[in-house]
């Protein structure tokens, strides 16, 4: 998404020449309409990404993927852009360096970044952090730009926010007076061009926002416009909401016993019993048991299954906890330093971003078209 | 029990790979003879894969004598040549959807096909869904009166990677996302209502393959009401496919997927919904199995196939009618007007 909308905004302007690396074709659509010409690179084969980035003076990099692309894949894409003597390379990084929830001195970036798991994703990307810095320092200037989420056209996190709307599985924390830190697209690609130039041996990492005091009230009064006859967003409360949250990402510890009644449990015999002489030994088993009497068999499977789990229906069990819960995050991130360092000004106001995003939604999915009075039927 | 059929897979891409090397293993009637491919070790590799040991070849002219038909799955722009090179040589052919990228290459394989008198059959896999059969069945009995009109969606944000990355070049596509998606659509309408009286699309390409395609299609009727329909296709967009007719009867909708059901919304009683459904208590067989042994069987008969290359080349003069009578779509949304070339597509 940020990829495409630069490619498109550098279009536009002739002193830049823009090559877009993309991994395959299926995500290529809204670059190709263009007619641009682009290369295709795997992150993970360094001569793939040699010859994708020859001629070009800086790289910025939009990419994603699994771990062993972001890291490997990374590794592979600055080894590359060192060797061939680039003289910019910008990082796109994230907010959630900072933790989740974050400190509360990460308003500014002098923040320290505690340590999360690598599996994390806030993990991930100060990892990558990392590894830009160490490239900068042996030589080849760096930039780390930390986004929060991104809105405007095409964006990914409002597409989310209206689908949860439309289910009715966003829930809104102390009526929406949570802080809301947000991006539009085409402010970041605005900050990626500013920082062209703003590449330094210390790679310093900069926050992105539209600078504004914007809510999640305002967030979801600005979507639910679009989301005719869903449900009023349930309001929850802050402890409900860390519960969620807590049992969102549980925390799996070794436990030999444990292991040892799943690996005897019945849905790990069912799989055993594909196998011919497993199914014969399990046979054997289960005879044996039945054959000490019922009452023995229901005490080994309570043993082993334990007892039967019935949930509550509560409502807030059908919470989107991953697009409710950044609602805890609870601090402002500020530009300032990307104001003062490379000159950013975010061109685009919230109230802009979102009147871009609402045109794009209602285009895109034909709300404001004369067939609209049939496409209904088939949104849930 | 007659011989085993034995065909020659060209193409060792993606749809082989997922769709018709699948179905002609699970076929009684088809013996998987060669796969072709100018990157043979792919090709290998496809067989290994799937623990088979066919011929393999660069080209199709290696393995002509020893084959009774072909399924041509190769990017677009290169079936009329593969074609033209099987039918020449007397080998039946089942080409993938579209069955070419020009109306002109179309013909040229159709003219060819009947020169030889050998069957030309067309990928649209989905007319074998049941309930392309019975909806085709149900407007022919004007079970639900009178279709005043219609309306036809499919987005999704990106995905089908081909593995020769053809898609990325318009040329070889013969279009875009209308080709790429809206091809299975405009080949049933074409089946449910015969050929439009008027088209016009509306697209976001700016010189490469469109990524959203937006076609308006009305049928005139002798009492001078016509029937007006709409399709939308997107690559950048999620949007659940189906399709959905306004009749006399009410609101009828189709989703688009193979267990889905004709549902009818009464338009006396909207609030519920009637499940239209064949009698047949089978599971639903591989729409991609069924294409391939209704080809087996045209051939050995000697008659058409389900869907045939004459049918198949109404979609591509209809395919080139549409891109003939385009529109851009503007896709800058800051203080722009580009929502008014989108509500008015």
């Amino acid at each position: 998404m940020v990829g495409a909308a630069l490619v498109e905004d550098v279009l536009d302007d002739h002193e830049i020449e823009v090559v877009p690396v993309i991994h395959t074709s299926g995500n290529a659509w809204r670059l190709i309409r263009s007619g641009v010409e682009v290369r295709i690179a795997d992150l993970l084969d360094k001569e793939s990404i040699a010859a994708a980035l020859r001629g070009c003076t800086h790289v910025v990099n939009c990419s994603r993927g699994d771990t062993k692309v972001m890291l490997s894949g990374l590794r592979n894409l600055l080894a590359v852009a060192s060797n061939i003597g680039v003289r910019g390379f910008i990082h796109l990084s994230s907010v959630m360096v900072y933790g989740d929830p974050p400190g509360p001195d990460s308003a500014s970036e002098t923040a320290a970044t505690p340590r999360q798991p690598i599996a994390s994703y806030g993990g991930l990307k100060l990892h990558q952090d990392l590894m830009v810095k160490g490239a900068a320092r042996a030589g080849m200037p760096g930039l780390i730009l930390c986004p929060p989420n991104i809105s405007g056209p095409y964006s990914y996190f409002l597409n989310a926010i209206i689908s949860s709307l439309q289910t009715g599985s966003f829930a809104l924390l102390e009526e929406g007076s949570a802080v809301c830190n947000l991006v539009d697209v085409n402010n970041l690609v605005q900050a990626i061009l500013k920082g062209l130039d703003g590449c330094t041996r210390e790679a310093p990492r900069l926050f992105v926002t539209d600078d504004e005091d914007t809510t999640w009230k305002q967030v979801i009064d600005a979507l639910l416009p679009l989301c005719p006859g869903a449900p009023e967003p349930m309001s929850i409360e802050r402890g409900d909401l860390v519960k969620l949250r807590e049992g969102f990402s549980p925390r799996h510890r070794i436990n030999l016993l444990g292991s040892m009644k799943h690996l005897v449990s019945s849905d790990v015999r069912a799989a055993l019993r594909k196998d011919p002489l497993l199914a014969r030994i399990d046979g054997a088993l289960r005879g044996a048991v039945a054959s000490l009497g019922a009452a023995f068999e229901d005490k080994m499977r309570l043993a082993v299954e334990g007892p039967i789990h019935i949930a509550r229906a509560e409502p807030m069990r059908s919470v989107n906890v991953q697009l409710s819960g950044p609602q805890l995050r609870g601090v402002r991130h500020s530009c300032t330093q990307a104001k003062a360092l490379i000159g950013y000004k975010p061109r685009y106001s919230f109230a802009n971003s979102m009147e871009a995003y609402r045109a794009w939604f209602r285009s895109h999915v034909g709300q404001n078209s004369s067939s609209w009075a049939l496409a209904r039927y088939l949104w849930p | 029990m007659p011989q085993e059929f034995r065909l020659a897979l060209v193409g060792a891409g993606l749809v082989t790979a997922g769709s018709h090397l699948p179905a002609a293993l699970a076929s009684t009637r088809v013996r998987i003879e060669a796969i072709v491919d100018p990157a043979v070790e792919r090709a290998g590799a496809l067989a290994r894969k799937f623990g088979i040991k066919p011929e393999i070849a660069p080209d199709v002219a290696a393995v002509a004598n020893r084959i009774d038909g072909a399924v041509i799955a190769t990017p677009n722009h290169t079936h009329k040549e593969i074609a033209l090179r099987c039918l020449d040589a007397g080998i039946p052919v089942l080409v993938e959807k579209p069955l070419a990228n020009s109306h002109a290459d179309g013909l040229a394989i159709v003219n060819a096909g009947e020169r030889a008198a050998k069957v030309v059959a067309v990928g649209y896999c989905l007319r074998f869904w049941r309930s392309t059969t019975l909806l085709k069945h149900l407007l022919d009995e004007a079970y639900f009166g009178r279709v005043r009109r219609f309306y036809h969606q499919f987005g999704t944000v990106g995905g089908w990677v081909p593995l020769s990355g053809y898609i990325l070049n318009r040329q070889s596509v013969g279009g875009g996302v209308l080709v790429v998606t809206g091809t299975h659509f405009l080949d049933r309408m074409l089946h449910f209502w015969g050929y439009p009286d008027g088209v016009h699309l509306a697209d976001d390409s700016t010189g490469g393959p469109e990524a959203n395609a937006i076609a308006s299609f009305r049928y005139d009727r002798d009492d001078g009401d016509a029937m007006e329909g709409k399709a939308r296709y997107s690559k950048t967009t999620a949007l659940p496919g189906g399709l959905v007719l306004e009749t006399d009867a009410g609101i009828v909708t189709l989703g688009e997927t193979s267990d889905s059901e004709i549902i009818l919304r009464p338009r006396m009683h909207p609030e519920l919904c009637e499940v239209i459904r064949g009698r047949s208590g089978q599971p639903p067989k591989d729409v991609f199995l069924l294409q391939l042994e209704d080809f087996v069987d045209a051939c050995r008969e000697g008659r058409a196939p389900r869907v045939t290359g004459r049918e198949a080349l109404e979609s591509l003069r209809l395919m080139a009618e549409l891109y003939g009578n385009r529109v851009q779509l503007i896709d800058r949304w800051y203080g722009q007007k580009a929502e008014v070339t989108w509500a008015s597509a």
